[in-house]
């Protein structure tokens, strides 16, 4: 029952044919096996966001997924974020508001807020708070945070 | 006020943000070493208990295990700690809290690590525990440990506190209590050890203090410090607790009986149960004041719960005490302060550290104060704040940076400004307006501490700095950097800083007690200055003219706008680098034992907080909606930092005042972000302002002074003087739970 299971997933848009333990999960798989370590364990039950990656495009705790249910889907984590040497919106906006402190929810924090710009493009506060909840930071007080992803969706959206 | 200068007062992204948001940072967790083995430990069940034996046979044999190690494994100390050094490493004969260490696994894995935990079999004998502060003060009560259950008495005395209460028009007193809270940093305790070639150990640790991790480290292994060498890796937060290297030891403990480099990382159950937490506190407090509101005497019992161990107990209530009186001039003062030790979980350094709970009792007595005798909230604080003449409550007089009236001035426009707010409640909401002050001493409150740094200049202009105070997040050293930029005439961005690693930055005690940007900032202007100084000195021999005359500017020396470059001077002189070193010690005077007085800081900050809540009457859920935050920063280095800082503290406090408290029954029983709850995106405020007053602090480096702690000392005061506004009661308990207020609001109607 235990016995490692072959999966075809693609992490920041590279295809692997791997194994994996039917009891390990995401994060560990990133973390532990593929060396993705910027992907973050804060609890590991679901609770803080530090994990957050993206599942086809969908923000996930990647501690509460197990490696194998990624077979054959498209996995996204904050390493794939820079694209030609360029930072991301998001990246560059974190940075210029002050959203990063200790930096340990930051990539979580950016993950789920990408998810968030690719729903809603403009989003209203609220749209923010409610998308970011599951995500805590004990530094910054999130209101930089919001700050920066209010203005990395202006930035994505050509400054309007 | 005009700004000259270029890199300080401007705002610097932290220099390594950049790293963080791609990803790349490395914290300790990230790093593995070939041969590596994982540790877990083995805790307590029982809250006190005699150990009666310990088999670790069995756990020997499981799957993966490499080694079961007990108390008797330990070559050096076997007790460890920040101040007081009173936690066994693993104990031995007693436990004496859910959570306390018994044994250690090592193991290839960490899975089989924490499988075999359960073939260890202890056999204890269970002991009554004492949970409850004020019954283990009883005679009769249980012992937690042999020296009795009080930790330590620290008193304040001035003037005649019995007197005073006797002339006064007007006294309140009511017991307060504030909860025990947990840091909840994102990263859990974590250590990497492995052992070196020279005989010693290298670890790789989250920690406020490497130095301390390398004073425990060597102590428990028997090892010279000299021997033990500490990097700080990136770390996910602190907020004082990180400030006792348990995980390290542990880790050492292991890398150095099997020989192989080891991991040990807590998991977040295990950090909420085992790690110590910010003191709570029950305060019996009495204020007394004349007819015209000038307050006349303070007397406060303050007993902080300090759990199993002392650890930094003494220096917690100690800073209790000695900020009894707030920021206000109270001639006379009587305060008991006491750290007793129960077998609750233990308690040592959070951010406030035995500030926000002595403020939540004052402030809030202020407020029953006004009401009382008539008078506007804010009128009375004005009224008795200190200014550079009055003493505070060690009898310090502030000569200098002492804004609260100011501040005062401008927190009573705030308050005009919402008022009409108050009027546009929806139905069955209740708004209030709330204002609490804090004042607190920067450093170090029982021993002075000192700073020290160095800083060298390079032939091509870009500059070195070391310095033992580590960055947590909160921007520390890009505050050097930009120190060191100023005085040194170069970008912020040629300026590298190392505080990570104890072989080369000089130990100047840990990043707490808001001191770093005051001592470091200092130390670091002073090595950056008598740099400057020599370079110039010797430019000036060559150039036949005096020092004053040049200035150092992009790695050159210019003069009448020729310039000298740094690699020509420097080759023809024989130097190198121009290195140099200075420390900083601020002016004070230690406390006296017996009255509590003396200067015990260099600087004090001060703030004047206000909020705007609404009560849900329905289900007493508290929010705030709007909360200004009036910061005295003496003067601002970074202003994108001061931002981050008082926007985090003040969201600390709030869920100190509305959410937060680590439950005890024998054990913790909310041991995770689930059960126990911190503040999301909901929970930030529809304003939340920061007013920065720059009134400099003659002794700071330009003009700055310490103000991080500051940001959540007046916070759970605030809001539940807020929310007394709102619902006619007044608030003696913290956090403000719906279920909390709805019973308060309840009893009030009924």
């Amino acid at each position: 029952m235990n016995e490692p299971r072959d999966i075809r997933v693609t992490i920041n848009g590279e295809a692997y044919s791997i194994s994996a333990a039917p009891n390990e999960t995401l994060l560990d798989f990133l973390r532990y096996r593929r060396g993705l370590v910027g992907t973050k364990k804060g609890c590991d039950t679901g609770d803080c966001g530090s994990c957050t990656v993206l599942v086809d495009g969908k923000a996930v705790n990647s501690c509460l997924v197990l490696a194998v249910e990624t077979n054959g889907a498209s996995v996204t984590t904050i390493e794939g974020m820079i694209s030609a040497g360029q930072l991301h919106p998001l990246q560059q906006a974190f940075i210029d508001h002050g959203a990063v402190q200790c930096g340990f929810c930051t990539p979580g924090m950016i993950m789920a807020a990408k998810f968030l710009l690719e729903e809603e493009p403009n989003p209203t506060e609220e749209d923010i708070r409610f998308a970011m909840a599951g995500n805590l930071c004990r530094c910054t007080g999130y209101v930089s945070i919001m700050k920066a992803i209010a203005a990395a969706g202006k930035a994505l959206r050509g400054g309007k | 006020m005009s700004n000259d200068h270029k890199v300080i007062g401007r705002s610097v992204p932290r220099a390594d943000s950049r790293s963080k948001v791609l990803g790349e940072a490395k914290y300790a967790d990230d790093l593995s070493l070939p041969g590596m083995v994982y540790g877990k430990v083995l805790r307590s069940p029982h809250p006190h208990a005699h150990i009666r034996s310990i088999d670790t046979s069995r756990a020997r044999d499981c799957s993966g295990v490499v080694a079961v190690l007990t108390a008797k494994d330990i070559p050096g100390e076997r007790t460890m700690g920040p101040i007081i050094k009173d936690q066994p490493v693993l104990c031995s004969d007693v436990v004496r809290y859910v959570g306390d260490a018994v044994a250690l696994v090592a193991a290839e894995s960490e899975r089989s690590a924490e499988e075999a935990l359960a073939q260890i079999v202890v056999e204890y004998e269970a002991l009554t525990p004492v949970l409850d502060p004020l019954k283990a003060m009883e005679p009769g009560a249980p012992q937690v440990h042999s020296r009795g259950n009080i930790g330590t008495h620290f008193k304040v005395r001035r003037g005649d506190v019995e007197a005073a209460f006797r002339d006064a028009t007007v006294v309140v007193e009511k017991r307060f209590f504030y909860p025990r809270v947990e840091h909840a940093y994102m990263e859990t305790e974590i250590a990497l050890v492995a052992g070196d070639p020279s005989g010693g150990v290298t670890v790789w640790s989250s920690t406020q203090y490497p130095h301390l991790d390398r004073e425990e480290v060597s102590r428990v292994l028997g090892l010279p410090q000299s021997r033990v060498r500490v990097h700080q890796m990136m770390t996910g937060g602190g907020f004082g607790g990180k400030l006792n290297p348990h995980a390290q030891c542990l880790a050492a403990l292991i890398a150095w009986k099997t020989g192989r480099p080891a991991k040990l990382r807590y998991s977040r159950e295990e950090s909420l149960i085992a790690s110590y937490k910010c003191h709570p506190y029950v305060i019996d407090m009495m204020l007394g004041a004349n007819r015209e509101g000038k307050l006349l005497a303070v007397g406060a019992t303050l007993v902080g719960n300090t759990g199993a161990y002392l650890l930094q107990g003494r220096a917690v209530i100690t800073k209790s005490a000695t900020h009894v009186s707030g920021p206000y001039y109270i001639p006379n003062i009587k305060a008991d302060a006491y750290a007793v030790f129960t077998n609750c979980v233990p308690c040592g350094a959070m951010r406030g550290y035995g500030v926000p709970q002595v403020a939540f009792a004052l402030e809030s007595l202020m407020d029953e104060l006004a009401g009382r005798l008539g008078l506007d909230p804010i009128e009375l604080r004005s009224r008795n704040a200190l200014d550079t003449t009055l003493p505070n409550a060690t009898g310090q007089i502030m000569r200098a940076s002492v804004p609260i009236k100011e501040m005062l001035g401008r927190a009573k426009l705030t308050v005009q400004a919402l008022r009409p707010l108050l009027e546009q409640a929806p139905e069955s909401k209740r708004r209030g307006v709330g204002v609490a002050c804090s004042t607190r001493g920067i450093g170090s409150i029982r021993k002075a501490s000192r700073s020290t740094a160095v800083v060298g200049l390079h032939p091509d202009g870009s500059v070195t700095v070391a310095c033992g105070h580590v960055d947590l997040g909160q921007g520390s050293n890009t505050m050097m950097a930009q120190v060191a930029a100023e005085e040194l005439g170069v970008d912020v961005e040629r300026v590298e800083v190392v505080t990570n690693d104890t072989a080369v930055a000089p130990d100047c005690e840990s990043t707490s007690a808001s001191r770093v940007t005051y001592l470091s900032g200092n130390a670091v202007r002073l090595a950056a200055a008598k740099t400057r100084l020599r370079v110039l000195e010797l430019a000036a021999q060559d150039l036949g003219c005096a020092p004053e005359d040049l200035r150092l500017m992009n790695g050159s020396v210019v003069y009448r706008e020729q310039g000298v470059r740094l690699a020509e001077l420097f080759s023809k002189h024989t130097f190198h680098s121009m290195t140099s070193v200075a420390e900083f010690l601020p002016d004070t005077v230690p406390l006296d034992p017996e009255t509590g007085q003396g200067a015990p800081a260099g600087t004090f900050n001060f703030n004047v907080h206000v909020a705007l809540v609404e009560v849900d009457e329905g289900t007493g859920q508290v929010r705030v909606l709007r909360y200004v935050a009036l910061t005295d920063v003496g003067r601002m280095i970074n202003p994108l930092a001061v931002e981050g800082q008082v926007h985090g503290g003040m969201m600390m406090g709030l869920g100190s005042a509305l959410m937060e408290e680590v439950r005890v029954e024998e054990g913790v029983i909310n041991a995770s972000f689930a059960t126990y709850l911190i503040p999301t995106t909901f929970d930030v405020p529809q304003e939340l302002v920061i007013e920065v007053v720059e009134d400099p602090e003659p002794t700071g480096p330009f003009g700055a002074k310490g103000f991080a702690e500051g940001s959540l000392d007046p916070v759970g005061a605030t809001i539940a003087n807020a929310v007394s506004n709102a619902i006619g009661v007044r608030i003696n308990r913290l956090p403000m739970t719906g279920e909390r207020i709805h019973e308060l609001l309840h009893q009030r109607l009924a």
